[in-house]
């Protein structure tokens, strides 16, 4: 990822990095693709995880991944993020095999995770410190990125000092502040109320609306995947198959709030639902 | 409005205690003077208040000996507790860093750590003297296994979702180490640390009782054992205040440096 040397005040590079494929549109595009096939994934225990899985996600594209709860879909990320070794089937992420570490990729866990002595600010750049960026950008960075997240003014509190819902902006903060084109969430608004939950996903969807970069969201919230995503994929009880792949075709930008009323949506929403109703049932 | 009704609430609180300590502690020594002036209880066992505040004045004020005394027990136990925690924290990062070398030791370590270490006093006195040394290394050899532990524990204690995160960062061992794992650990090493300090103070005068030059605790012994039973209150005193304070500038030390808690 040479992009990181150009990095400069803007956060124009990712956006560029996207720009390529709508020119090139060919089958060699694999390398801004992320493409599993035929993932399947035994834990030493003997747990069956993950049983013949294959997605191919589009640069650029919010991709969510639903299904019961234990049904291997954090396994499936954890994959991605390279976290443990692949067994059988193939991942590749923009053309190379997965790895933790690798900075063309970002990971968010579910509880915010953020460094009790660290202030939000710190929080927020530690990421893109560990991966070395130069100090005075990171620190604009996270500085600007703090602000879209709504927490101007909170730069030097302490995470005592947050609330649950503010963490997690911080948390959302760190991730985007990382120049990863691939974004790997894993229910990052699973443990927040209702009410905090809408807000967090508005201010996710912009932050991505800006940058457009890849992103895979696990989540057991249907009304959640179906107001971000493009695609939704639904996933059976363990072990998790792919029962169905559902494009999301809500016109964008969409407003959390406002897609509460929306008919399509909730047109869309009974579908998802009755696609997983059959992955529970099928047991 | 009602915040400054409640400041002015406490106020009026905290006042009535300091008081209330006050006329407390008046009353405990003047039954203690009366019962000891009129030989009630025998002053030899209990000593009397107005001689203690005598031998203070003079130790401290006119002869000056207590200053020595002080002096050098402070001394031994800051030299206690400098040498006992920075080894104990060298330990736990060679454990960390090698397990082996901690399963390896990790019993023998314990049955050194079971033993009563002031039964080594004796064995100290041969080795290092009737000097500080023996009292220090008394010392040291109690503050050392609690750091140990604390800095283990605190080391290990490092939340899983911190390191999965610095992995999918890329944070290499050394990142992971100074910019999670130490200051994570911090706290429950600064516990540590502060019963460390109570554990040198306490081995040093423990060292000092059994056999010294100098020393608050060897000043206990020799009052006691000429029955100066106001002398030995008197050192006592000195000794509690001493502690407080060590414990006091601990507590200061710690909430500078553990702000975000």
């Amino acid at each position: 990822m040479g992009g990181v040397a150009s990095v400069g005040e803007r956060l124009a590079p990712v956006v560029e990095m996207h720009q390529r494929p709508t020119i090139e549109k060919s089958s060699t595009a694999v390398a801004d693709k992320v493409v599993i096939q035929n993932l399947d994934h035994h834990f030493g225990n003997g747990l069956h995880a993950v049983s013949d899985f294959s997605l191919t996600i589009e640069p650029g594209e919010f991709v969510s991944i639903v299904g019961p709860s234990g049904c291997g879909k954090t396994t499936v990320l954890n994959l991605l993020a390279g976290l443990f070794p692949v067994r059988s089937g193939t991942i590749s992420i923009f053309g190379s095999s997965p790895r933790a570490g690798r900075h063309d990729v970002a990971y968010m866990l579910a509880r915010d995770s953020l460094f009790p002595w660290l202030t939000a600010a710190q929080n927020a750049e530690f990421g893109a410190e560990i991966r070395r960026m130069d100090r005075q950008s990171r620190k604009s960075r996270a500085q600007r990125l703090l602000e879209a997240v709504g927490l101007k003014g909170f730069a030097d509190s302490y995470p005592k000092a947050l609330s649950h819902g503010m963490r997690q902006r911080v948390a959302l903060a760190r991730t985007f502040c990382l120049e990863s084109q691939l974004l790997l969430m894993d229910e990052p608004f699973g443990a927040l109320d209702a009410q905090t939950k809408l807000q967090l996903e508005q201010v996710l969807l912009s932050l991505w609306t800006d940058e457009r970069r890849t992103v895979v969201f696990i989540t057991h919230d249907l009304s959640e995947a179906i107001a971000l995503s493009d695609r939704v994929i639904v996933m059976s009880a363990r072990p998790g198959r792919i029962i169905d792949d559902i494009r999301i075709d809500l016109p964008r930008p969409r407003s959390i709030s406002a897609l509460q009323k929306s008919a399509d949506y909730h047109k869309l929403y009974s579908l998802v639902w009755t696609k997983l109703e059959m992955g529970l049932n099928h047991e | 409005m009602s915040d400054i009704a409640t400041t002015r609430y406490r106020l009026a609180e905290n006042t009535i205690i300091a008081i209330s300590r006050l006329v407390f502690l008046a009353v405990f020594f003047g039954i203690w003077e009366y019962v000891s002036q009129n030989h009630i209880i025998n002053p030899i066992f209990i000593g009397t208040p107005s001689e203690i505040v005598k031998f203070l004045w003079n130790g401290l004020f006119v002869e000056f000996t207590l200053e020595r005394d002080l002096l050098w027990t402070i001394v031994s136990t800051f030299l206690a507790f400098a040498i006992g925690s920075a080894a104990g924290i060298l330990t736990s990062l060679v454990f960390i860093t090698w397990p082996a070398v901690e399963k390896f030791s990790d019993p023998l370590l314990s049955a050194l750590n079971a033993l009563p270490r002031i039964a080594l006093a004796p064995l100290f006195l041969l080795w290092f003297g009737l000097g500080i040394w023996s009292k220090v290394a008394l010392g040291a050899s109690l503050t050392y296994f609690i750091v140990l532990s604390s800095a283990v524990a605190g080391i290990r204690g490092t939340n899983s979702d911190h390191l999965t995160l610095a992995r999918t960062m890329g944070a290499s061992q050394r990142q992971t180490f100074v910019r999670i794992t130490l200051p994570n650990a911090v706290p429950t090493i600064f516990s540590g640390l502060r019963l460390g300090l109570i554990y040198a103070l306490l081995g040093v005068i423990a060292g000092e009782i059994i056999a010294a030059q100098y020393g608050l605790g060897q000043q206990l012994s020799f009052l006691a054992g000429s029955f100066q039973i106001s002398g030995v209150f008197a050192v006592l005193a000195i000794l509690a205040l001493l502690g407080t304070s060590l414990l006091w500038a601990m507590n200061k030390i710690e909430s500078r440096l553990l702000r975000w808690q």
